[in-house]
């Protein structure tokens, strides 16, 4: 009995963290009206009147091809930095390591909502407010990103290395060719830990543009809350939009976002 | 022969060496210095001087800027905010993530436990805004689901988001829902690594449920308890997404009603960028950034006397 009351409140508890991305569902999806009825509806209807009416006659589409374009460079450039710089921490020898080091950790502590004044300040000098390149090279360096890979590249043996110098193949090559497949889980994180914080970024570009036409969804988002305060149908079938990838890619990859974000092993494993 | 042969080229390898390590660190540590360690050190050097940054024009005032900031009613009622959103964040975010941990333990590595952990993780992965504005509709006073559940059961039905008192609860429901994914699947992962043996010798002892969860599980897993604590403190002094969504995103409104949820960081914001005050809102900044960091080095003393360490 004791055993069959834990089960119960365990799935409860799961779906109440759900419900309210279900909930988007239902509202977006709904028929005219039905977010006001009282009971509420507790099931979508399937219209997609609502999420066509945001496709064709808003800029929605425009909004999610700049958030596409965002993340994905980003992404990219994240992937070719971090992959370098871990390249050199785990197996250059270089004097002043120490100092890099403590450099890339150091980023870590500096709290991000103190620095959005001095930021911006300069973003305009760098005449970055208002570009694609402002919502995209302040994020291209990530520690944790330098971290995974240096991990993963210290595991590598090191007569990889010698044959490689011995064959005379380049550094670049090396990297490129050999270092990069073998970490092939580190890849995979930090592509996933960038999609994410990057399709998710808000802040920043709240306050590094002020043309609609570079806007990312979650900005843009904002700007629809006035447009369709009342409009719950609207709104919700936008907010869908926004939330529909994050949750297909979670999908298919959550045991390993699970143990990307919290680190480590998470029983995730097999 | 071979050896011979080779060295040369390995000795011109290692002089080139460091550079080769320098450009491969340049790209990283560019933007850092760029984009994150220059403005940390500009920060305190705006917050003396009165200061256009459009004109760069400057006059060094000293500590003009903060007294002007004591004299402001608004500034002590913000950090006040956000050290009551702290105060009820820190505490319930530890607590809660350490029950749900406990409860979705035991199979975590089955299927369906995994599962299970997946879905109190999602919110976590959630974009804010999207995430606030059905949040927004379940706070509705009238046709929202939540008060429609309490009013099942006959409680009061409190006017949420719209309500000077219960705007920052809303918050606070809304920052546990987005956050405790993430704290609760730190506290798995502690769970999962503590000994059996000696959980098994415990019970062979015949030790009590609450024993094993007060003497053994406790101290066992208090280095990420720690973790969680310093997170959610500076996650929490460091929140704006949410509270700029859930109160009335760019009409002005957000931090609303009546400033019941203006915390230091929307004030920072509004200061900044809707009002340009740039040194003003640079001061408040500076004291943000000694705020979150002595909390952090506060609690890493406690917790260097306090926490049980493998």
């Amino acid at each position: 009995m004791a055993k069959w009351g834990i089960t119960a409140a365990r799935i409860l508890v799961a779906v109440a963290f759900v419900a309210p991305v279900y909930w988007i569902l239902v509202i977006a999806t709904g028929v005219r009206g039905s977010a006001y009825s009282l009971p509420p509806v507790f099931l979508p209807a399937f219209h997609f009147h609502a999420l066509w009416t945001v496709l064709t006659q808003t800029h929605w589409l425009r909004y999610l091809a700049n958030s596409v374009l965002i993340t994905s460079v980003t992404i990219v450039c994240v992937l070719i930095s971090s992959a370098l710089a871990g390249y050199a921490l785990a197996e250059v020898r270089m004097p002043g390591k120490q100092m890099f080091f403590y450099l890339i950790i150091g980023v870590m502590m500096l709290p991000a909502q103190a620095l959005l004044v001095p930021q911006y300040v300069v973003m305009f000098h760098l005449h970055l407010l208002n570009t694609y390149a402002g919502l995209i090279v302040p994020f291209v360096a990530n520690t944790s990103g330098i971290f995974l890979f240096r991990q993963y590249f210290m595991k590598l043996p090191a007569s990889y290395r010698e044959i490689a110098r011995i064959e005379n193949v380049g550094t670049w090559t090396y990297i490129r060719r050999v270092a990069v497949p073998l970490a092939r889980p580190a890849v995979a994180t930090v592509t996933l830990l960038t999609f994410i914080s990057s399709w998710n970024q808000f802040q920043w570009p709240l306050i590094m543009t002020n043309s609609t036409a570079i806007d990312p969804i979650e900005l843009a988002l904002t700007h629809y809350m006035q447009t369709y305060q009342a409009n719950w149908r609207e709104l919700s079938s936008a907010a869908l939009l926004a939330i529909l990838p994050i949750v297909i890619v979670f999908l298919f990859t959550q045991k390993h976002i699970v143990a990307a974000v919290a680190g480590g092993d998470q029983g995730s494993k097999e | 022969m071979a050896i011979a042969i080779e060295r040369p080229r390995s000795v011109l390898r290692n002089r080139l060496e460091p550079i080769l390590g320098f450009g491969l660190l340049l790209p990283s540590m560019l933007v850092f210095l760029v984009f994150f360690y220059a403005p940390a050190a500009f920060l305190a050097y705006i917050s003396f001087f009165h200061w256009n940054i459009f004109t760069s024009q400057s006059q060094f005032i000293g500590l003009g800027n903060f007294l002007i900031l004591f004299a402001q009613p608004l500034f002590w009622q913000a950090l006040f905010t956000s050290l009551y959103f702290a105060a009820v964040m820190v505490p319930a975010a530890t607590l809660l993530s350490l029950g749900l941990a406990l409860l979705l333990r035991e199979g975590i590595r089955s299927r369906r436990g995994g599962v299970l952990r997946s879905m109190v993780f999602l919110p976590h992965v959630t974009p804010v805004v999207a995430t606030s504005i059905i949040w927004i509709w379940l706070f509705d006073p009238q046709f929202g689901l939540l008060n429609s559940i309490l009013g099942f059961f006959h409680l009061p039905q409190p006017g949420w988001l719209a309500s000077t008192h219960w705007a920052m609860p809303a918050v606070i429901i809304y920052s546990l829902w987005h956050s405790l994914g993430l704290y609760t699947v730190l506290f798995l992962g502690a769970l999962a690594t503590l000994p059996r043996s000696v959980l098994e010798a415990a019970q062979v002892d015949g030790a009590k449920r609450w024993y094993l969860f007060r003497r053994v599980i406790l101290p066992l897993v208090s280095p990420v308890t720690f973790f969680v604590v310093v997170l959610a403190t500076i996650n929490t002094l460091q929140s704006f997404s949410q509270i700029y969504a859930l109160t009335g995103g760019p009409h002005g409104g957000a931090g609303g009603p009546a400033f019941a949820t203006t915390t230091d960081s929307l004030l920072v914001y509004q200061t900044a960028f809707l009002y340009q005050h740039f040194s003003l809102a640079s001061a408040m900044s500076l004291m943000l950034f000694i705020l979150i960091l002595g909390l952090a080095l506060m609690q890493k003393w406690v917790a260097d006397r306090f926490v049980f360490y493998r």
